[in-house]
């Protein structure tokens, strides 16, 4: 595991207008994530987990503070420079998986390197590899509403890994999945995380994933309340 | 390698691919969408067909008019006596001059009296229009003049006959003024019933040799207009005044332009209502497909990128509409050029250059423009609501938070 830090998180509030004032979602929260590490973001609903992951994804800037992440303060980048961030170098994976409806599992995966132009045999092949890599290489033609709710998950971590980027940040991944296929997904992404070295960050109130976890940053209330690193978890 | 450099140096897909993506994406979701893409480019694909056809009637109904009042009526131009106004009656009586010595090739002469004739008894104004039985600028049946052999040989129009229940053959009693006022009055033969598309030459007319009506006007090398045919050439002719083709059409002409704005209103109301339907799906699709929109950017396109994948599935809508009304729409246009519409019979008798059926004009300039029409508008519409897209939060759009 390399020593910088792939994300940084320095002195990051997150403040949303409500009606007349303003709620805060985050408050002071300092944090640095290295290359390669399986961390998790835990804490009750409304603690601030997805604020914070959607802020290291680029989706959302804090309000104060800074979010580092590969080397760019996430707050001073274009619309542009951010969709090129994402493209290239972070994949999510949603609560609700958020597959294109239209598209084929096959499609699904591919979308990300449709946009990175590469060329349609390669493109081919790195679907294919990442197919594998979840185990659904046989499922590639059928439309994501005639899978289930676990091969669609997995669907979706191939979709994010597909382009082999840095980060994978999974909001919730096993919300709303059954024991069984939770712990599918969660050593489906541990065994990602070895063999690709990918940094992989969850928000997450499961303790399933937890038991997967090296390091557990527990929120309460927009605040960091402990950050513990697991030197054996649990499911390891 | 820095992460930093790292984005930096990653390259970015060219703008024509980033357009060819956004059009297989659009082309992806549509197919995706089932009906509610059906819906759209059917009703798109009607507008499409209807504005052509009734622009392609309203131009074959004037051309077919002006072509028949060409081979009719008009000829190359006509040349008319100073004091005779076609639209004046009272300039009949004294609207007509010597015909001039030399320059009157390629003219046919006509004189045009006022008379009365008395079928079954009953007095009924005419005009009787001595004509050069020799002409062949115009499709009056002449000749049938010169092979009569009765004394007052008459040809008049299917309108003309059927009004006063004349057929070929008939004779009729027809009293008429010489040049100095004094009434006169003899049969007629009818020598022939011409049919024709149009009125002007038909109703409340009678049509006789030109000697012999100078001859029973004492009014003998007069003509009221000549008739041009198309190698004339023009001439200064003192007291005559010619009138070009495209002056004598001047109101054939303005009645098309007139049913062409009523066109245009029609089919910008058809329009309107398509694009209603377009503007519908496009903010429809824009507040139920806000998780999409969310993952599209999540993903990695940019929001002006999915602002175009929204308005290529507009524009592709009307591509579609347009397809799908050429494979339904040429045949049709192909049978009714072939075989024509039929006129009612009531367009008849409202005094309009009509054909028995109208053969509508669809030119490729009518298809192609009504095409290029609808997918412009079409794409101009799309984008409007997908603006909307340019200014969302993509985390409101993955919670599909927007309102």
């Amino acid at each position: 595991m390399e020593n910088k830090n792939i994300i940084s998180i320095e002195h990051v509030t997150k403040r949303y207008p409500v009606g007349d004032g303003e709620f805060t979602a985050l408050s002071d929260i300092n944090l640095q994530f290295k290359k390669g590490e399986f961390s998790g973001l835990v804490g009750p609903s409304g603690s601030g987990k997805t604020t914070l992951l959607n802020i290291m994804g680029s989706l959302d800037s804090p309000t104060e503070g800074k979010a580092i992440v590969m080397g760019r303060n996430v707050a001073e980048l274009s619309h542009k420079e951010s969709a090129q961030l994402r493209n290239l170098h972070i994949g999510f994976v949603f609560q609700i998986y958020n597959l294109l409806p239209v598209y084929t599992v096959f499609e699904n995966v591919e979308f990300a390197l449709l946009l990175q132009n590469i060329n349609a045999s390669r493109r081919k092949k790195m679907v294919m590899d990442a197919l594998e890599w979840v185990g659904l290489q046989d499922m590639a033609d059928k439309k994501p509403s005639k899978i289930s709710g676990g091969e669609g998950q997995r669907v979706a971590i191939a979709r994010a890994m597909v382009k082999r980027p840095e980060i994978v940040l999974a909001d919730e991944p096993t919300a709303n999945l059954d024991a069984k296929n939770a712990h599918t997904i969660m050593k489906t992404m541990r065994q990602l995380n070895k063999e690709l070295n990918t940094t992989f960050l969850f928000s997450t109130h499961d303790e399933k994933v937890m038991g997967y976890l090296n390091r557990m940053i527990h929120l309460e209330d927009g605040k960091v309340r402990k950050d513990e690193p697991i030197e054996k978890p649990q499911y390891a | 390698m820095t992460a930093n450099s790292k984005i930096s140096t990653r390259s970015e897909p060219p703008r024509g691919a980033i357009t060819r993506l956004a059009f297989h994406l659009a082309y992806k979701n549509l197919m995706g969408a089932g009906l509610r893409t059906w819906l759209s480019v059917g009703i798109l694909s009607f507008v499409f067909v209807l504005i052509i056809f009734y622009q392609g009637y309203v131009e074959g109904f004037y051309q077919n008019s002006i072509d028949e009042n060409i081979a009719w009526e008009y000829g190359g131009g006509q040349l008319l006596y100073k004091d005779y106004d076609p639209y004046d009656a009272f300039t009949l009586q004294d609207g007509h001059g010597k015909i001039p010595a030399t320059d009157t090739k390629d003219l046919v002469p006509i004189l045009i009296r006022q008379a009365s004739i008395y079928p079954q008894g009953r007095l009924m104004p005419v005009l009787v229009k001595g004509i050069e039985v020799a002409q062949n600028t115009v499709k009056l049946p002449t000749q049938l003049l010169q092979q009569s052999s009765a004394e007052y040989p008459v040809i008049i129009g299917k309108r003309m006959a059927a009004s006063v229940n004349l057929k070929k053959g008939d004779q009729v009693m027809l009293r008429w003024r010489d040049k100095n006022g004094s009434f006169d009055a003899g049969n007629v033969t009818i020598a022939g019933i011409f049919d024709t598309d149009v009125p002007n030459v038909d109703i409340g007319q009678i049509w006789m040799p030109l000697k012999k009506l100078w001859a029973m006007t004492d009014m003998k090398g007069q003509a009221t207009l000549f008739i041009a045919n198309n190698n004339y050439e023009q001439k200064n002719l003192p007291k005559w005044k010619f009138k070009t083709q495209d002056e004598l059409l001047t109101g054939i002409r303005a009645l098309e332009k007139m049913d062409k704005i009523t066109g245009v209103i029609i089919y910008l109301v058809l329009l309107a209502i398509a694009m209603l339907a377009v503007f519908d799906t496009q903010v429809l699709s824009i507040f139920r497909r806000q998780q999409e929109i969310g993952t599209y950017i999540s993903l990695g396109m940019t929001r002006k990128q999915v602002l175009g994948l929204f308005t290529a599935e507009g524009c592709m809508h009307s591509i579609l509409g347009v397809l799908v009304g050429f494979i339904y729409g040429v045949p049709i246009f192909i049978y009714f050029t072939r075989q024509g519409i039929g006129t009612p019979a009531a367009v008849d008798n409202l005094g309009i250059s009509a054909g028995k059926r109208i053969f509508p004009d669809f030119s490729p300039e009518l298809i192609i423009g009504t095409a290029v029409l609808i997918i412009v508008s079409t794409t101009i519409v799309s984008f409007l609501p997908a603006r909307k897209i340019a200014k969302m939060n993509p985390v409101d759009a993955l919670k599909g938070k927007l309102q």
